[in-house]
């Protein structure tokens, strides 16, 4: 319910806030510091304490017991909330059995490297060459997917690089854990629940295994208890030193906090957050946070928001208290080594909160509590959490939207838009009931999620749609891997005599490539099955405890994987560019478009160049052409993609979104028939390929109409507006109008060339200055060099003319 | 100066110069609007010069030129040179339109296509959601849309039925009866320009008398006062003196006028007349008005609501 009347809350600032003002400032002047704690802890129990006899389940349950009962309790400065993700202030945690091992050839110079250095101690290092890491070469995610399916195809191609990344060898954390059973039970009361259903089973073997994931469930819950109360009585013993009577008082409500939650009910808001903060750490100790989402924080808070402000907390109270939850989610950066910083780096952890939208029953749920939270963004401009906004057109207030427009213009960046109608129509789609698909949130990026309910591993596979393309161009080979015959051998492109049998020839590489990714996905989960089970995570996800099952084996109410596509509107422009010049008009051949791209559009062909590029059948304007191609595609990968079912008997679901994919990809990948140069990034999500899409109603009416049913996993457009240009409504308007054209998601930089490009030259003006990338933010600085100029060259329109800007 | 009756263009097929969508500034809400080529009148200032003529034109955009050369290899009459600027000899020039051909990336357009009625109306149908959602709609524009009044009438009675809220954008030198009959029942605002109150003067500057002009307005606020907006463009040292501002104030005044809007001026327009080769008058500011000068004229209209989109 809405009962405030200044739904921007002006009167709640920074400086009238000191503590935040103060944490964001040390938020931005703190060098991430790689943390050794949960390596070492994992080690020495896996060295010592493993019993390699018992079951997957009851291994990792104990594991995580020891890991939070191992954990140390750091209150280093005056945030509000207690729990950290590591012991630094921001910290890098490293996971043995996925990708730490990456970083092992660059121990000595990663606090050096000039992108995202990482600050290390020689102890660490020591300790990591000799103690940690030696155990782990033939215990990871990557090496037993291997080794059980005798280096398949699938994986050797992976390490190529250019054709996909199956994302299960560093995490499978995408999804939405079940937070509204933290505060509404407490971890005590699930444990209860957990322990009489192994005391009610007989002892039949398949009864063996579901008590042993419910011993599992026991055991790990217990390890978070435990650490709550370590720490509850560090707050105790920094209480007792201190000499300042507020702090001793804020130490000691800490202290309190703690030995209540997350075990039992939280009563307050404080509490709730803090219960919701600790849980969250944990699930984060035992997988890698790689879009470990909030869910819908606002619907899930709110009774206790509503509660506490009955009793006299100030909105200014709640929006601090909002505020050190959102520094605390921004307490760990993710591990990148420098050749993937070179090609994907720049990425926070990804975590998505989900405000607004409808209820259950379909009911206008925004309230009170979204404003508050909409502020705290709006104060803070952090990286991390991604914040998404739900609308339902006809059912959300105007007003409503007008104010996500606001913090969206203040930000610059955030927070994004989902449209319920269309996101409720994908998830019904897909099987999820009615009330559930209303209950969505964003997991990662953007991909539309049942909450606490669903295991998706909604980013499972980032697969590069130019590399199938490329094949399909010669015969099964890429010019990357030259000589080598990858896919299937097709007909010759320049032998081709229809373009039929060209759109035949690239469903025959794609369809390949499906095959193998999702093979290569299906391999890496039956090995999380085997040597990764998350009894955490499954405790707190709707389903697994009627099952006893944990969600690595299909214990959710609802499973599915995701698959991410990368280089959509360059595939498009490319394909249309093949039938409009070579088929249909005749302007020139296969053989004279394969050369003009082997020559990387150089002189001899810039007519050519310039021809394809002028074209208006393009992805994003009103080219028939185009969309039915794009709607080819689309289809054609769904239906692929949908047929496919992965390890726990989901289903495979399609989206497109980037990341900062698309300009790692592009950087790897040769000129395009679309007219692309060499290396050039490809166009970001669902986005048209800049300076193609000139007219702004014509790209939101291309996106909008696309089956957004077979966009199961979610898309981002990204959008770039000119800040001076950027006022309500006219941008209120246009998000307005591509939803109700069933638009499904779009996001916006409001921001200016000029701005990022002396960003660019000019980095340390611009600590804090963060960007849209595709589907989540970043800060600029951090950003790669090819990201940089994707983002300096994306359209950017003008919504006084509705056109996009022309620069250079 | 072309001068040419009104009469034969009625029935003619027009041509249409731009169809610009996501306007905002040519009525209420979010728009598309659609530019005709054709004016009775030719200002020295008019800011769409390409508009004037009614027949097609031959544009250049220097940011899509790669300078191949093809259009001079086949300009039959060796109107095209490649030289920096670019230049098209508008003397030579036959409008062919073989550069535009043979032109690879779209730097040499034809200015001015025929759009069958259905086709004009399916683009502008494709915007419907953004009129909807802003309380926008469709204008037409030019040149000048009543020199086309059979075509005009059958967009817009297509649009009407479709629901969508119509505006035009009028110099005012039109036939009325036939306004009245196939314009007016059909659009819901009429913006309709008053240039220079001082007859010689308007002839001077516009090429036509403004008689039948004042005499349309009288008649179409008698008739349907409430959807007509008067612009007055503000034309350094042309309209934009206090003088003419003064008349015209007084007249609208005595009208009965309740409200108008003030076009400032913009010499963005300068650059693309130049690239259609047209001569600009050298007395033609190339300045924006300063917001005292602003402030001047608007205080002259303080008697009315000043409208802005």
């Amino acid at each position: 319910m809405v009962t405030i009347d200044d739904l921007s809350l002006k009167d709640v600032t920074l400086d009238r806030l000191p503590r935040l003002k103060r944490l964001r400032e040390l938020h931005f002047a703190t060098r991430p510091e790689i943390c050794v704690e949960l390596p070492r802890n994992i080690t020495s129990y896996m060295k010592h304490l493993d019993n390699p006899a018992d079951s997957p389940e009851l291994r990792a349950g104990k594991l995580y017991k020891y890991v939070m009962e191992n954990k140390r309790p750091v209150i280093a400065d005056e945030n509000l909330l207690a729990g950290t993700t590591t012991a630094r202030t921001i910290g890098v945690v490293l996971y043995p059995d996925f990708m730490a091992l990456s970083i092992w050839p660059e121990l000595e110079t990663v606090s050096r490297r000039k992108k995202n250095p990482f600050g290390i101690t020689r102890e660490e290092i020591k300790e990591l060459n000799f103690d940690i890491f030696p155990y782990w070469p033939d215990h990871t995610v990557q090496e037993v997917a291997k080794r059980d399916n005798g280096n398949p195809l699938c994986q050797r191609i992976m390490e190529r690089i250019v054709f996909y990344i199956a994302t299960k060898v560093y995490c499978i954390s995408h999804t939405v854990p079940n937070y509204a059973m933290v505060v509404e039970r407490g971890l005590l009361d699930i444990l209860r629940e957990a322990r009489e259903r192994e005391l009610s089973l007989g002892g039949s073997k398949e009864a063996r295994a579901k008590k042993d994931f419910y011993q599992a469930v026991q055991l790990s819950l217990s390890g978070v208890i435990s650490y709550a109360a370590n720490l509850s009585r560090e707050a105790e013993r920094l209480a007792a030193k201190e000499v300042d009577t507020k702090r001793r008082q804020e130490l000691l409500e800490m202290a309190e906090v703690c030995k209540r939650v997350p075990a039992g009910r939280p009563r307050t808001f404080r509490e709730a957050l803090n219960a919701i903060w600790i849980c969250k750490i944990a699930l984060h100790q035992e997988n890698a946070n790689v879009a470990l989402s909030l869910g819908r924080l606002d619907q899930v808070l709110y009774p206790f928001y509503a509660e506490d402000i009955k009793r006299g907390l100030t909105l200014a109270e709640a929006v601090e208290l909002i505020g050190c939850f959102w520094l605390k989610i921004a307490d760990h950066v993710p591990l990148s080594p420098e050749t993937g910083e070179e090609l994907f780096g720049g990425s926070g952890s990804n975590q998505a909160v989900t405000l607004g939208g409808v209820d259950m029953q379909g009911e206008d749920a925004v309230n009170d509590l979204t404003y508050a939270m909409l502020k705290a963004t709006e104060l803070l401009r952090l990286r991390d959490p991604n914040v998404n906004a739900r609308y339902y057109p006809e059912v959300s207030k105007k007003e409503y939207l007008d104010r996500l427009c606001e913090v969206n213009i203040n930000t610059g960046a955030t927070p994004c838009f989902h449209n319920d109608a269309s996101a409720v129509e994908v998830l019904t789609g897909q099987g999820v009931s009615l009330e559930h698909a209303r209950d969505y949130s964003s997991v990662g990026c953007v991909e539309p999620s049942s909450s606490g309910r669903t295991y998706g591993h909604t980013g499972c596979i980032l697969m590069n749609l130019t590399s199938a393309l490329e094949m399909a161009l010669w015969g099964g080979k890429h010019r990357l891997t030259e000589d080598e015959q990858i896919g299937p051998k097709t007909k010759p492109a320049v032998a081709m005599t229809s373009f039929g049998e060209f759109k035949k020839a690239l469903e025959t590489q794609l369809g390949w490539l499906i095959d193998q990714v999702v093979t290569l996905n299906n391999n890496l989960g039956r090995a999380h099955q085997e040597i990764h089970p998350t009894p955490m995570l499954s405790a707190l996800m709707e389903g697994c405890m009627e099952k006893g099952k944990d969600v690595i084996y299909g214990g959710a109410t609802y499973n599915s994987s995701g698959a991410a596509m990368i280089g959509l509107a360059d595939v498009v422009d490319s394909v249309t560019a093949i039938q409009e010049f070579v088929f249909d008009k005749k302007k020139f051949t296969m053989a004279e478009m394969i050369s003009a791209i082997n020559a990387n559009w150089s002189v001899p062909y810039k007519k050519l160049q310039a021809m394809v590029k002028a074209s208006p059948e393009k992805f994003g304007t009103d080219s028939r052409m185009a969309r039915a191609n794009a709607d080819w595609l689309i289809g054609f990968l769904h239906d692929t993609f949908q047929s496919k079912e992965n390890y726990r008997g989901g289903k495979y679901t399609v989206g497109y979104w980037t990341m900062t994919n698309h300009a790692g990809f592009g950087a790897l990948t040769g000129a395009l028939p679309s007219g692309r140069m060499k290396n050039e990034p490809f166009a970001s999500g669902i986005t048209p390929v800049s300076g193609s899409a000139p007219v702004l109603t014509s790209c939101l009416n291309f996106v909008a109409r696309l089956d957004h049913t077979r966009i199961a996993d979610g898309h981002a457009l990204n959008l770039k507006y000119t800040p001076s240009t950027t006022t309500l409504p006219r941008f209120a308007n246009t998000i307005e109008a591509f939803f109700k054209m069933g638009g499904l998601q779009v996001q916006f930089n409001i921001i200016d060339r000029k701005t990022l490009e002396d960003a660019r030259k000019y980095p340390e003006k611009y600590p804090d200055l963060f960007v849209r990338v595709s589907g989540y933010t970043a800060y600029f600085k951090d950003l790669n060099p090819h990201m940089q100029q994707e983002i300096i060259t994306r359209a950017e329109y003008d919504l006084v003319t509705g056109e996009e800007q022309k620069y250079g | 100066m072309t001068s040419f009756s009104t009469a034969n263009l009625t029935t003619a097929r027009p041509l249409v110069f731009d169809i610009k969508r996501h306007a905002l500034e040519d009525g209420p809400g979010i728009r598309s609007t659609v530019f005709f080529k054709g004016c009775p009148l030719s200002c020295l200032w008019c800011q769409n010069p390409e508009s004037i003529d009614p027949g097609p034109e031959i544009g250049f955009y220097p940011r899509d030129c790669i300078k191949c050369g093809d259009c001079v290899q086949t300009c039959p009459v060796s109107a095209c040179a490649l030289e920096d600027p670019f230049l098209i000899d508008r003397e030579r020039c036959t409008r062919c339109g073989d550069c535009v051909e043979a032109c690879p990336g779209r730097a040499l357009r034809l200015i001015g296509r025929f759009y069958p009625v259905d086709e004009l109306v399916d683009i502008l149908l494709r915007d419907k959601i953004f009129y909807e959602v802003s309380g926008g709609g469709v204008t037409f524009s030019g040149g000048e849309p009543t020199l086309f009044m059979d075509y005009t009438s059958a967009v817009l009675k297509v649009l009407k039925d479709s629901g969508i809220h119509t505006a035009i954008q009028t110099n005012g030198f039109f036939a009325w009866e036939e306004f009245g009959e196939k314009i007016l029942p059909y659009v819901d605002l009429i913006m309709f320009d008053v240039k220079l109150a001082d007859a010689g003067k308007h002839r001077e500057y516009t090429g036509q008398s403004n008689k039948p002009i004042l005499t349309n307005l009288k008649n179409l606020l008698a008739e349907r006062a409430e959807a007509v907006l008067p612009r007055i463009p503000l034309i350094p040292e042309f309209t934009a003196t206090v003088e003419n501002l003064r008349s015209i104030s007084d007249l609208l005044k005595g009208l009965g006028v309740k409200k108008c809007s003030l076009l400032p001026y913009n010499p963005t327009w300068i650059s693309k007349a130049e690239n259609f080769g047209k001569n600009v008058d050298p007395r033609l500011s190339r300045h924006l008005l300063t917001p005292q000068e602003l402030k001047k004229y608007r205080d002259i209209f303080s008697w009315s609501e000043l409208v802005t989109f």
